[in-house]
């Protein structure tokens, strides 16, 4: 091998999915070969936002030559659901959104299934239907789901039966009530973010296989392998046993491929056309409305500090439009609630923070999960105060950003993270408080100056949102001739997962990182458990379960290395590949040895065998909360914080706005692979970019408007900032793998805010709703000419 | 409601002779679609809009790809000619560049490599970017019928939305454009919602030059995108740009007599109070940037 | 339907196929020729993610005909590093995608590479500004595109050209 890295952990190595990505050579879902006797699905959608189901007639269809079954609510008496088992799998009497699958159709080919599906006659009546989440939560909205009292629902989630509120989370620290008096700024808000879809470049594929033996396999492409086989073996009564997921590479996540969405409609088709792959596929434009999308939320906050810029007090009501189904936009709403102040040190607090269901598409978790949509009120109004009390934003942060051993929110005691070293990186590479002309370029050159410079800075934290007890498993196994292969249930969405495994399993196993592969793809019949690849959990969960497997095989290695020198294990050690002894300076390589053991003197019997390493991580100390007011000894497992700081230019004559540059740092614990943070930090900036100016628009009955790439606009190469400047800092984890925590959806959590910040700063005009489309940064400047 | 997978069938056609077009479209009437580049086509196909049985390819008739210059007679572009082909042609760059800029300011590199002039000014979209190039360029189309061909000034070739001067059983061959006036400038500028590649949510082609005829010793012509149920022309704007000297006030006299050529609409790319704010700030701007050019 | 024979030049290879009237050039390489590298993202000439070469120039595959590839000579990812004469080794602006950590999941991949290959062979010497350009109609939502420009001026530096599609 030409390469051969010892030690890679902390170090900069290519990718494990590299080669294989660029020479077209991965596989996706929709790559993998099933053969002719393949049948392919589409989906019947309401075209109304709230109706009932009066009749379905699927006669017509089923004469279409090449039509195998047609699968409606009447066949599928199941729900389905993460922590709210809400969601039917066909709508039954009822449809909530535009675009609920209603039924669906197997054909021979995805054109006659395409064909048929439009000859499924549906007879609905429609009902008043509701959009926006406030109003959605009033006791005269239409309600969605009449049955809610009756749903299965997780201990720590808190429906409200007979209204929308699917999750109510309250947080209570102090009494807020006497502490405005004392408040020498208070700044109050109202804020809104619509729905916003995550866009991965591969839409959502599924293929299922029914055996008639009753065995079942599901081909998808999925965050959650072993989620999607629990949730689904539950729904539809299948022993787990025989649920058998494979998930190949996933062509982009962003929290849209976790849990369960369309993967569940080819089980169903399949179960129809036993012995048949069933393949469903969904179109682009499917995408933006049928799978999942971003809540979209309503924040009321209120925040007072005193005159030495000390917050005091914060006041919050949090409505997560959560759409049709909140299966798993429940515990983003719960989420958005125990982290209700964002990353602030605030004596006083009343939270409240309402999952509400709404007739859109389906709110679920997406990069952030919360945090984003609640960091965009809480970072505009901290520039405020600072610019009420006349503090510098950047300041007045650092006074009240949390800090390590502070009894945050919920009564827990902060773990250790170094936020004011993120805030120092970020304005020291911005040129915070240095900022430059604006530029004149394309401008005529007879006309006024037009463009104005701003810059702005917003810091974050994010705990991962989960149950308390998410498990992470693996395997490590050697070959013969020393290379390793790992074996995860943790999933390779772009993030580089399977390049940490490699390198976590190569520094705790003393090999080289270039010996090491990650067994793929993702298949729960082969694969060893994890909860989902999600909530920023892998680096530190699957490592700390690697690195347990490694540790365990290693052990294995020296026991029996020790046992051949008559040495002590703790003298030995694996170093490249090879057992060393301090002691006797005697060495064994790994080749051979890990797999037939090593022969006793003259070949008298041989010792060992195949080193097979075994490894788990499981958080053991999360508690549940007090249900009235949020407090209890450790709501979470940690913390990540970062900062942002952002130099852009707005164009006042069209409303453009140029980000030039984004400075971005986080405190990630230890650097597995400085590199890929880098590439994460850069991700992530562009997709919190993008995301301040999209949005997902409906028409007045809830028909999707803008539901293509034409009309759906996400960041292109041209839209990028000239630079980003990415940075960390290292506070190690108590219980991470070297100290790592995850960092993959921080980086993306405040850029929305940060943007407006700067806008602020460039125009003195305040934007509390997104999107920060041109026309609306326009018309707010010409409001202003007119008054002005 | 949303677009399906794939393209729903139909049987396509090679067509070699203009002749045969003609013959296929009179025997399939609505039924058939003439493709050259598809892209529209295939889009509308997908979504439901229309559902042709026989598309007929148009694109391999002889000098339907063929871009030719004459110093005395100007340039014929060939309807199927690809936004590449006319922006990469050094003719076309020579003489004709806000043809040029025109063309390459649809989509992607990648798009138009399939993208026709042809295509794109058919459809009769109000934000087909050839279409304000080609109005002040005062460009002619030629359509094709059996016996014979006649040619429509583009000024006449926009009817409405998705409505041209095309009949039915006609064919578009190819755009000729006269040679620019002496000495002329010419800018596009289009508004999208991202920086390139969008769909014009506003767009204004600008072309001026010296005309002793003209009171001000200059004629502008200004064109407009995306602002009305067809492209347009913005003659009041023009007249005001001949009648008087050239500089800010008249140009801003003239940007508000483009606004109010301008009918836009409210739609899911920008409101009417938008688009009408960006008329006047396009227009300006390219007056200004042409009269540079002038200068 | 109208089915239709075709002859097809596919990375090097010359393919006899019948193809009905509807089936788009990515269908062709994808379902009958089993060529999954390149990528089905929206089918409406937007992403990018199925962008080949047809006689040396990017196309949407998705926005193009089989039937209208007849006689015409198509490079996929797959046949990317035969145009720089060994098939079994990356080519530059491969290997720059992968020494500049220029992928993460993966799927625009393909497309980004054939875009970017076509634009090197048409600018051999382009500026950051011109490859942006060159790449918009190429979207990606992990990368953030930076350094996948910088992978492009890195192979660009290298100067090595390809000999151009290989002709049967």
């Amino acid at each position: 091998m030409a390469q051969f890295t010892s030690d890679p952990v902390g170090k900069s190595v290519h990718r494990v999915d590299a080669v294989e990505k660029v020479t077209g050579a991965a596989v996706f879902v929709d790559d993998v070969q099933f053969g002719p006797g393949t049948y392919f699905a589409r989906l019947v959608r309401s075209p109304h936002a709230h109706a009932r189901v009066v009749h379905i007639d699927a006669s017509r269809a089923l004469e279409v030559p090449g039509v195998r079954a047609v699968v409606t609510g009447k066949d599928v008496d199941a729900r389905i659901g993460l922590y709210l088992i809400d969601r039917p799998v066909f709508a039954g009497e009822r449809v909530r959104y535009v675009g609920e699958p209603v039924a669906g159709v197997v054909a021979t080919s995805e054109e006659i299934a395409v064909e048929a599906a439009q000859l499924v006659e549906v007879e609905y009546e429609e009902l008043p239907a509701v959009f926006d989440p406030v109003e959605a939560a009033q006791p005269d909205a239409p309600l969605l789901h009449p049955d809610l009292g009756e749903y299965q629902v997780a201990s720590f989630i808190f429906p409200e039966p007979g209204t929308n509120v699917s999750e109510h989370f309250r947080l209570r620290k102090g009494d807020v009530e006497s502490a405005w008096p004392r408040c020498a700024a208070i700044v109050e808000g109202t804020f809104r973010l619509p729905q916003i879809q995550h866009v991965p470049i591969e839409p959502h594929g599924a293929v299922a296989l029914w055996e008639p033996s009753g065995e079942v396999t599901l081909w998808t492409s999925s965050q959650s392998p072993f989620a999607q086989r629990d949730l689904i073996a539950q729904s539809l009564s299948i022993p787990h046993g025989n649920l058998r997921v494979v998930s190949p590479y996933v062509g982009g996540g962003f929290g849209g491929k976790a849990g369960v969405s369309m993967e569940v409609y080819a089980v169903v088709l399949a179960r129809a056309v036993k012995g048949h792959p069933v393949k469903l596929r969904m179109t682009r434009e499917e995408e933006f409305v049928g799978t999942t999308v971003r809540q979209s939320l309503v924040a009321h906050t209120k925040i007072g500090c005193d005159a030495e810029g000390n917050l005091l007090a914060m006041e919050t009501a949090y409505y997560f439009g959560g759409g049709a189904y909140n299966d798993y936009g429940v515990n983003i709403a719960r989420a958005a609630g125990y982290s209700c102040t964002g990353p602030y040190d605030i004596p006083n607090v009343k939270g409240d923070s309402y999952c509400v269901y709404t007739n859109q598409p389906i709110g679920s978790a997406m990069r952030g999960f919360g945090m984003p949509e609640i960091h965009w009120g809480i970072e505009q109004i901290m520039d405020q105060l600072a610019e009420q009390i006349g503090m510098d934003p950047a300041g007045f942060r650092r006074r009240n950003c949390v800090r390590t051993g502070d009894t945050i929110l919920t009564g827990m005691e902060m773990p250790a993270i170094d936020l004011v070293a993120c805030i120092d990186k970020v304005t020291e590479a911005i040129g915070w408080a240095k900022k430059g002309a604006p530029s004149a370029s394309g401008e005529p050159s007879r006309t006024t100056p037009h463009k104005k410079r701003g810059q702005g800075i917003a810091i974050m934290w994010k705990a991962p949102a989960m149950p308390p007890n998410p498990g992470s498993s693996a395997v490590v196994r050697f070959n013969e001739d020393a290379t390793v292969n790992v074996e995860i249930g943790a999933q390779e969405l772009g993030q580089g997962a399977f390049t940490v495994a490699a390198q976590v399993a190569a520094q705790a196993l003393g090999v080289p990182y270039e010996w090491v592969r990650v067994s793929a793809p993702i298949d729960t019949k082969y694969s060893p458990y994890e909860w989902q690849t999600v909530a920023s959990r892998i680096t530190w969960s699957m490592g700390n379960a690697v690195k347990a497997a490694a540790e365990d095989a290693r052990r294995q290695i020296l026991e029996l290395v020790a046992d051949h020198w008559d040495e002590d294990p703790d003298d030995l050690d694996v170093k490249d590949g090879k057992v060393i002894s301090y002691r006797s300076e005697r060495e064994q390589p790994l080749e051979n040895m890990v797999v037939y053991g090593l022969p006793n003197e003259n070949f008298e019997g041989w010792k060992g065998g195949p080193v097979v390493g075994h490894g788990r991580f499981m958080p053991t100390y999360v508690t549940n909360l007090d249900p009235e007011t949020g407090q209890g000894t450790r709501a979470v497992v940690h913390y990540t914080v970062g900062a942002q700081a952002v130099d852009l230019e707005v164009d006042t004559e069209t409303g453009q706005v140029e980000v030039l540059k984004i400075a971005s740092a986080y405190d990630v614990g230890k650097a597995i692979n400085p590199d890929l943070i880098m590439a994460q930090i850069e991700g992530g900036a562009v997709h919190g970019m993008s995301s301040a100016f999209e949005a997902l628009r409906f028409d007045e009955a809830g028909r999707p408007i803008n539901a293509s790439l034409v009309d759906y606009r996400i960041a292109t190469s041209v839209d990028v900032p000239r630079e980003i400047h990415g940075d960390f800092v290292e506070t190690p984890l108590e219980d991470g793998p070297w100290g790592a925590r995850g960092v993959g959806e921080h980086v993306m959590v405040q850029t929305a805010p940060a943007i407006a910040n700067a806008i602020n700063d460039a125009l003195g005009i305040r934007f509390n709703d997104l999107p920060l489309s041109a026309e609306k940064i326009f018309l707010a400047l010409e409001e202003r000419r007119e008054e002005g | 409601m949303l677009a399906r997978p794939g393209l729903p069938s139909f049987d396509y056609v090679r067509a070699t002779t203009a002749d045969e077009v003609v013959r296929l479209l009179k025997e399939h009437g609505e039924a058939a679609q003439l493709a050259m580049g598809g892209t529209d086509l295939f889009v509308r196909m997908r979504d439901g809009f229309i559902r042709p049985q026989v598309v007929v390819d148009v694109k391999h008739l002889p000098g339907m790809r063929d871009v030719v210059y004459d110093g005395q007679a100007g340039l014929t572009v060939g309807a199927a000619a690809t936004m590449n082909e006319i922006a990469r042609h050094p003719d076309v760059q020579a003489h004709y560049p806000l043809l040029a800029e025109a063309a390459n300011s649809v989509a992607s590199y990648q798009l138009r490599n399939r993208a026709t002039i042809g295509g794109n000014l058919c459809n009769g979209s109000p934000c087909a970017d050839t279409g304000p190039a080609t109005l002040v360029l005062e460009g002619r189309i030629v359509l094709f019928e059996l016996g014979g061909e006649r040619e429509v000034p583009a000024g006449e070739f926009f009817l409405g939305p998705g409505e041209t001067a095309l009949r039915a059983g006609e064919l578009m061959t190819a755009i000729r454009y006269p040679i620019p006036p002496a000495g002329s400038a010419g800018r596009y500028l289009k508004l999208g919602r991202s920086k390139i590649g969008d769909l014009a949510v506003v767009s204004v082609a600008v072309l001026g030059f010296p005309d002793g005829t003209a009171p001000s010793g200059y004629r502008f012509r200004i064109a407009l995108g995306s602002v009305a149920p067809v492209v347009l022309r913005a003659l009041e704007a023009e007249d005001v740009l001949a009648a008087n000297p050239p500089g800010e006030q008249v140009f801003a006299l003239a940007a508000e007599k483009a606004v109010e050529a301008a009918s836009p609409i409210d739609d899911v790319r920008g409101s009417a109070a938008y688009r009408s704010a960006m008329v006047r700030r396009l227009t300006r701007r390219g007056l200004w940037e042409v009269w540079d050019r002038l200068g | 339907m109208a089915m239709h024979s075709i002859t097809v030049t596919v990375n090097g290879s010359r393919e006899y196929l019948d193809v009905p009237s509807n089936l788009t050039l990515l269908q062709m390489l994808r379902d009958r020729l089993a060529l999954t590298g390149t990528k089905n993202g929206c089918e409406a000439g937007e992403c990018g993610a199925c962008t080949v070469l047809v006689d040396g120039e990017p196309v949407n595959s998705c926005m193009m005909l089989a039937v209208e590839a007849d006689g015409r000579e198509v490079t996929t990812v797959e046949g990317l590093a035969r145009l720089y004469g060994d098939e079994d080794q990356l080519s530059p602006l491969q290997d720059a995608f992968v020494e500049h950590n220029a992928v993460q999941c993966g799927f625009c991949t393909p497309g980004v590479l054939i875009s970017a290959h076509a634009l090197l062979e048409r600018n051999p010497d382009p500026t950051g500004e011109e490859i942006r350009e060159a790449l918009v109609g190429n979207l990606c939502r992990c990368t953030g595109y930076l350094r996948i420009i910088e992978a492009v001026q890195a192979a660009a530096e290298k100067g090595e050209v390809s000999d151009g599609p290989v002709y049967l």
